[in-house]
């Protein structure tokens, strides 16, 4: 099928209204959840999650990218204007755009983060349209040992997800691998930890797993402690950015998109280095870097662009091999499944119109996205001020009624509060909680092909040794991991105690 | 808690919940066949290679724990009182446990009403008529949406069934 013939095919599934709104829905819903400080864009995908089930695939899709692109976005609006980023990826935002705030120029410096988001959204969206493809047809060459190699590299990204402890990461990874194996062994169909419940012959449902383990340890954490003050809000002021700053800025912005793509279309790395990396480069390369840090809309712009340039990017493994490259991506994954859909190589041949209907959406996400954060910026006084001691059971009545509509089944809403109980031990001792999702997602993966390998060869581990793309991926493997190990250990001894918070603020 | 006293608990109690798999859990719960031909391709294989590597990743964190440096400063108490926090807590399992027991009997509408009354009530919200207008609304809501738009059987229970 040649390059038109497919983007005709995925008009013909993307081109009407119910395709658009649930974008614009979806972008609209994202740049909300992302701008209420403890609503994650994690959490909003998640949470949408079921929404999409009664949706065509397509249409279910759209509306999760629009959600996670507009999240991204959303968060940098707390990040200016309180100093609380909304999400994680929006922390670089904090260091110039909350200073501008206090100087009264809130509105130039949100103004910059939507017109440096829009522009890396699309650089990103571009990259994915053109790499995605080529990766997917090479990987059309990768049998089960291959797979076995790649998904085992892909663990790797738990480094990426740990946080300050590898070691914490490790455990909870390993935590996620052995919940993975609960259910009916796929090759003998005997049980594994299913204690005689027909409930857990298929497993844990993957959308309870992961609405308990992000969503509920808030609402609990919440209920830990109410006394979470009332959040500031201020004035936006009277500047907004000018077409003259925004061209001053664009060298920072294209070089932090091409870092976010980068790093993005890397599994595990995430936004938030993204946004650091690109931030600290145009800081290096900057006639003012002496202002940075200080108010400098150039930095705004940079960590933007870095964290934006992500979110195309990450979706390049995720389709192209079936490998997610965030948490975020892990949760669209799992979207996938539930619509009957699998991520990977194959899926640019089985379902080609799919694939060119979401590059098409993407774009038009990056017009949504312009559109809405412009109200967005105005609006969200008004979405600040929604009173936690009602948004969180809002939450929770929301959580049991989407993970009910999963399968029907009231089972599944004891597995989410049994996850949530866990997440909530996880984060009062400090332990992270993707790597246990990833690895929940990866793990049957994983498993399956190491075993299909070991089938394939009479039980010779050769097999997974076998040619150029295992050699390949082991290298890559050993060398990422011999990597995180030093860069632990380092971290671990040169370790200085941490000094009390000062209220110089 | 100090990190470092965390960092030997949770070592800790990865290496105890290795050994459990290990000696309890995988021999109880996980079955095999007995003429599995090799034992990379038996279901015991993967689980045992998990508890192994429990135990390891459990091990490296009580070394590490004695590498970390003392704080030089007491961390204040992240609430003002602890047993109310925790009565709090015992409120939400209650909670949640109730719903597990009333969902098949209330139904989930009116489960979720109780639910979210009962949680607003718990973080004492500073808003509580917007609360329990909510708790009214937002579970309706939620049903028209699942049982009229996407086609799902929301329980009704057995007393106040819904359109």
């Amino acid at each position: 099928m040649s390059f038109a013939d497919s983007l005709m095919a995925g008009l013909e599934i993307v081109g009407n209204i119910q395709s658009f709104l649930a974008l614009f829905a979806g972008v609209a819903i994202g740049t909300v959840a992302g701008a209420i400080p403890g609503m994650s864009a994690t959490m909003a995908v998640a949470l949408t999650l079921p929404f999409t089930f009664s949706m065509t695939p397509i249409t279910g899709i759209l509306l999760l990218l629009g959600v996670y692109k507009g999240g991204i976005f959303g968060g940098s609006i707390p990040a200016i204007l309180i100093k609380t980023p909304g999400t994680p990826a929006s922390s670089a935002t904090v260091l110039d755009g909350y200073p501008m705030a206090q100087q009264g120029r809130a509105g130039k410096a949100l103004g910059m983060a939507l017109w440096a988001s829009c522009t890396a959204d699309l650089i990103s969206n571009l990259s994915l349209i053109l790499f995605a493809g080529w990766l997917a047809s090479f990987a059309l060459s990768f049998g089960p040992p291959e797979f076995f190699t790649l998904i085992l590299f892909s663990l790797t990204i738990i480094a990426g997800v740990s946080g300050d402890s590898l070691l914490r990461g490790a455990l909870s990874a390993v935590a996620g691998l052995l919940l993975a194996t609960v259910g009916l062994d796929l090759i003998y169909g005997t049980n594994r930890f299913t204690f005689g419940s027909p409930n857990m012959m298929g497993g844990l449902n993957f959308i309870a797993v992961l609405i308990g383990l992000f969503a509920i340890p808030e609402i609990i954490g919440m209920v830990w402690n109410p006394q979470v003050s009332a959040d500031e809000t201020r004035s936006l002021g009277k500047n907004w950015v000018t077409f003259a700053e925004y061209k001053k800025c664009f060298r920072s912005i294209v070089r932090g998109s091409f870092i976010g793509v980068f790093l993005g279309s890397i599994p595990g790395i995430g936004a938030a280095p993204s946004a650091f990396l690109s931030y600290s480069e145009a800081r290096r390369k900057s006639p003012n870097k002496e202002n940075f840090g200080k108010g400098e809309i150039e930095g705004v712009a940079a960590s933007e662009a870095g964290n934006n340039g992500v979110a195309g990017a990450t979706l390049i493994p995720l389709l192209a091999l079936g490998v997610p490259g965030d948490v975020i991506t892990a949760i669209i994954l799992g979207a996938f499944m539930v619509h009957g859909l699998q991520p990977g190589p194959m899926m640019f041949i089985m379902n080609t119109n799919i694939i060119y209907g979401l590059f098409i959406g993407l774009i038009v996400s990056s017009v949504f996205l312009f559109l809405i954060g412009s109200v967005a910026i105005r609006g969200f006084k008004y979405v600040a001020d929604i009173p936690r001691g009602v948004l969180f059971p809002g939450v929770m009545v929301l959580c049991i009624f989407g993970v009910f509509a999963v399968n029907n089944n009231i089972f599944d809403v004891g597995v989410m509060f049994a996850m949530g109980w866990l997440g909530f031990f996880m984060m009062r001792f400090r332990i992270p909680t993707a790597p246990f999702l990833i690895a929940f997602i990866l793990g049957p993966l994983l498993e399956d092909n190491f075993r299909q390998a070991m089938l394939m060869s009479g039980s010779s581990p050769v097999i997974l040794f076998r040619g150029p793309i295992t050699w390949f991926f082991w290298s890559i493997t050993l060398v990422t991991v011999i990597a995180i190990v030093r860069a632990g250990i380092r971290a671990t001894t040169k370790e200085t105690p941490p000094l009390p918070p000062t209220n110089q603020e | 808690m100090e990190d470092r006293a965390i960092q030997l608990q949770l070592g800790i109690g990865a290496m105890v919940l290795s050994l459990f798999l290990l000696f309890v859990a995988i021999p109880s719960w996980v079955s095999s066949p007995s003429n599995v031909p090799n034992i990379i391709l038996s279901p015991l294989f993967w689980p045992n290679v998990l508890a192994g590597v429990a135990g390891i990743v459990g091990a490296g964190m009580v070394l590490t724990a004695y590498w970390r440096p003392k704080p030089a400063w007491t961390e204040p108490p992240d609430v003002p009182s602890r047993p109310a926090a925790f009565a709090r807590l015992a409120g939400v399992a209650a909670i949640m446990a109730g719903t597990m027991y009333l969902l098949p009997v209330l139904g989930m509408v009116w489960t979720a009403m109780l639910v979210f009354a009962l949680l607003a009530f718990l973080v004492r919200t500073r808003h509580p008529i917007a609360a329990l207008v909510c708790a009214v609304v937002v579970p309706l809501i939620l049903y028209g949406f699942f049982a009229h738009v996407a086609g799902v059987a929301i329980p009704q229970g057995n007393y106040v069934r819904l359109p």
